[in-house]
């Protein structure tokens, strides 16, 4: 392919509907509201009217906060490292992990229910900051320096604004390159993006220790924060995948992504399902082996009766399933089949979510139930149309990247 | 090689053509002559660029490789040999209990397994990328041109060897030249280069070698040697210096382990607090009293000491409730080597000297020195030991915390509705004990 088609193609791609959803995205993201709506009123209806319904309701918000939140963490470390690593053929994806990303401040808004549930002690998931509760626990009052409220509000707005920060960093920039195409921006975003990285790892290790490892406040893993780490990837690279393929369907960015891209992706989706394997192994084994009471008792809940099947439908479906499944150069090469992998993946990363979080709400049942299903939806509904509104006015493919004939020409060998 | 091959045939002004060799100015130029090269159904010949071109194998009509398959079959057999290796030396060959983890467990066995996948994995698609491009390749046609070394540069070629069928020295130059190539035959010596009488020496010497460790090992297996053996490490096997037990003419009594001084004591050793060390006062009468200090922190240690040493036998609560001892009914016991034992004297399986309700008058009443000394010997009666001593376990502060911690057993095991506050007594309390 010469140059001089590589250009035709990306002028092709400009001419046609590429550049911003444009009156689409008002429209679609009012559905997504009212069906988000819809969600979160069965959710709040099925709260009031079950037995236990408002502790089920800040336990599984929080399932569903971590879900959603990893989906852009996962696409905020994509963009960083594309710029890290100087990456040519990822620019035609770059775009929509940017718009993922870029949902931050929406997550910052959705965190304000899990703060507030801090000062209703009896249904909080985080039972630390239960004065009753911890009294009978000297390990959460050794904690309690860390673990206390206006400080673990503080660590959470700096971790938010961080992140909301990096998002803006990346965006503002990229949209910026879309109308002066100057490359400069390009060498701004990539000195940056080592020091992003650096930030990113810290801030996400530890807002998976406050939010989430905190909801068993006497265990502790220090290798849960790559834990999260893997799996939002995992989430984030399915996200924008699927995120590609619905943008194709209605006809945006036809011809800018190619099966090479998808390709790619796919390649690197199925890395980080192993890597999330590897993890999850490492965390496991050691503490399998150790076999110390105090760090026993997260995996024995999660191995009795009632959670066992949930375990090992992780450890199929998370792993061994997706392993083998797309492990042919063919499926990664197969919109559908790829496609097919990236709901998997969702659906088990969600799984795993709700793996963390729920067996401290009820460790002798699998509390699956309309709450959960209404929240998942609700928050889909709020996150999809944050997503959409941000990408009303933007092209879905940096037009003007340095780097993206680069990207157009990219094959597999 | 082109050269040294030539030095060692006898008739090196005689060539042959080899390969034909056409130039393209750009990848473009490279890529859309290797369609046609593919098209007209040559598949002796390749093409040479000085980087890679994205979509020459599929110009060129390359099949996809089979080594993901190998390498992917690779993986499963590290993972298979790994499981086995582990099951066979640590379950069957040579079993070794260690912290009560089962002989063969999955867990455990991932990491090698793991290991040994990637091993596998790596080395197959090095060595099949290898042998699959028919690599090392030591000569080359296209090494005759001197226009060639521009392929690490700025040149594009495509070379076809005369081993193609199709091949036809002027028919194929032509075929070339039609599609836009600067065309140049490579010229080889016509005589087939002989290997160097060198090399199959050197490989029968390497070959050789390899031999002699596994040689040697199976030798010294196999023989039994009356000298001693050889020491590669001379200093590290002979050490100047004296072992325990061995002899020293530097001192009279040819010691090498020295005595200490007469009248020395250890540090910590002089242990003159006789309340303390021995529960007995100066005339040998057990003590009555705790000769430590009674606190809360003390009864915390005591009762965590206890629950550690002594529960196992003697049960969390002290024993069994008076009168219940020596039923025989394991279900009552409290303390599991107790149920354990009794469960197993019941069938007549090992014989089993229950252990003292630690809240009955018999040992209630007895002064602490006496338990003390309980603690620090064991129970020995008429040469059967039933209880063993815990000098070594348990340190002397911690006996005595422990004692401390049996009295409050004996007052709650023991205790009326009138030790209840009279604030904090309900129904419950009433009148129970």
């Amino acid at each position: 392919m010469t140059v001089r088609t590589m250009h035709e193609i990306a002028s092709l791609d400009r001419s046609r509907r590429t550049d911003s959803l444009g009156e689409l995205a008002p429209r679609a993201a009012k559905t997504a509201w009212i069906v988000g709506g819809a969600g979160l009123a069965l959710a709040v209806l099925s709260a009031v009217f079950f037995d236990d319904g408002w502790r089920h309701f800040n336990y599984s918000y929080l399932v569903n906060y971590a879900f959603y939140l990893s989906i852009s963490l996962g696409a905020l470390s994509f963009v960083a490292l594309q710029h890290a690593t100087r990456a040519g053929w990822s620019v035609t994806f770059r775009r929509l992990n940017e718009i993922l990303a870029a949902n931050m401040p929406l997550m910052a808004i959705l965190f304000i229910p899990l703060a507030l549930s801090l000062f209703l002690p009896a249904a909080a998931p985080y039972v630390w900051a239960n004065p009753d509760l911890a009294e009978h626990s000297p390990l959460v009052q050794h904690k309690q320096p860390f673990l206390n409220v206006p400080f673990f509000l503080l660590r959470s707005a700096i971790y938010l604004g961080l992140w909301i920060w990096m998002a803006r960093f990346f965006f503002t920039r990229s949209i910026r390159q879309d109308v002066s195409g100057d490359p400069e921006l390009t060498v701004q975003m990539e000195r940056f993006s080592g020091p992003i990285i650096l930030l990113f790892a810290l801030t996400t290790t530890f807002a998976s220790f406050d939010w989430l490892m905190s909801v068993e406040p006497e265990w502790f893993s220090s290798i849960y924060g790559v834990y999260y780490y893997g799996g939002a990837t995992v989430g984030g690279l399915a996200a924008a995948i699927l995120a590609a393929m619905a943008a194709q369907r209605a006809g945006y960015a036809a011809q800018s992504i190619t099966t090479e891209h998808y390709h790619d992706m796919g390649k690197l989706l199925f890395a980080f399902v192993v890597f999330w394997g590897y993890i999850a192994f490492s965390q496991y084994m050691l503490i399998w082996y150790a076999n110390i009471p105090e760090e026993t008792t997260w995996y024995l809940d999660r191995q009795s009766s009632a959670w066992l099947p949930a375990s090992i439908a992780l450890l199929l479906g998370h792993l061994f399933i997706p392993f083998l499944g797309m492990i042919s150069r063919e499926v990664k090469r197969r919109k559908v089949l790829l496609g097919f992998w990236c709901v998997w993946l969702l659906a088990f990363h969600w799984l795993d979510m709700f793996y963390l979080v729920m067996p401290s709400f009820a460790s002798d049942r699998f509390p699956l139930g309309l709450i959960d299903l209404g929240l998942l939806v609700g928050l889909g509904g709020l996150y999809v149309g944050g997503l959409l509104r941000t990408a009303a006015n933007v092209a879905l493919v940096p037009t003007k990247d340095p780097r993206l004939p680069e990207a157009l020409a990219f094959e597999n060998l | 090689m082109a050269d040294h091959a030539s030095h060692n045939t006898p008739d090196s002004s005689e060539t042959r053509v080899a390969a034909v060799l056409g130039r393209f100015d750009t990848a473009a130029g490279l890529k859309a002559a290797a369609e046609k090269v593919r098209d007209e159904g040559y598949r002796k010949w390749d093409s040479h660029s000085p980087f890679p071109v994205h979509g020459i194998e599929r110009a060129m009509g390359i099949r996809p490789t089979i080594l993901p398959l190998l390498v992917f079959g690779a993986g499963l057999t590290g993972a298979i040999v790994a499981m086995f290796l582990q099951w066979w030396t640590n379950a069957v060959d040579y079993p070794f209990l260690i912290s009560g983890k089962p002989f063969f467990s999955v867990p455990a066995n991932i990491p090698v397994a793991f290991e040994l996948i990637i091993l596998f994995s790596a080395l197959t698609a090095f060595g099949g990328a290898l042998i699959l491009n028919q690599l090392p390749q030591f000569h080359h046609p296209v090494f005759a041109s001197e226009a060639f070394r521009r392929a690490t540069s700025d040149g594009f070629f495509i070379s076809i060897e005369a081993g193609d069928p199709k091949f036809d020295e002027r028919k194929t130059a032509a075929f070339l030249e039609s599609i836009g190539a600067a065309v140049e035959l490579c010229r080889v010596p016509a005589a087939k280069p002989a290997i160097p009488k060198a090399i199959p020496w050197a490989i029968t010497f390497v070959a050789a070698l390899a031999l002699l460790p596994p040689l040697g090992v199976a030798w010294y297996r196999a023989s039994v040697k009356r000298e001693p053996r050889i020491h590669p490490l001379h200093d590290m096997a002979f050490q100047p210096k004296y072992k325990a037990q061995s002899e020293n003419d530097r001192f009279a009594d040819r010691r090498a382990m020295r005595p200490p001084v007469a009248g020395t004591i250890a540090q910590g050793g002089l242990m003159l607090d006789t309340a303390l060390f021995q529960g007995k006062d100066s005339e040998g009468n057990y003590v009555a009293d705790l000769p430590v200090p009674v606190e809360e922190s003390v009864m915390l240690r005591g009762r965590e000491r206890f629950n550690i040493y002594c529960a196992p036998c003697h049960g969390y609560s002290g024993g069994l409730p008076e009168g219940a001892a020596g039923d025989g009914d394991p279900r009552s016991w409290d303390g599991m080597v107790s149920i354990r034992a009794s469960q197993r004297a019941l069938t007549g399986d090992g014989t089993w000297t229950p252990p003292r309700a630690l809240h009955s008058d018999y040992v209630q009443d007895q002064p602490d020195g006496k338990l003390f000394e309980t603690i620090t010997a064991g129970v020995n009666n008429q040469g059967v030991q039933s209880m063993p001593g815990y000098a070594k376990q348990i340190s002397v502060e911690d006996r005595w915390a422990i004692i401390l911690y049996l009295r409050a057993i004996g007052r709650s095991r023991n205790a009326a509705a009138d030790d209840v506050p009279e604030t904090q007594r309900t129904a419950d309390t009433g009148g129970n004990r």
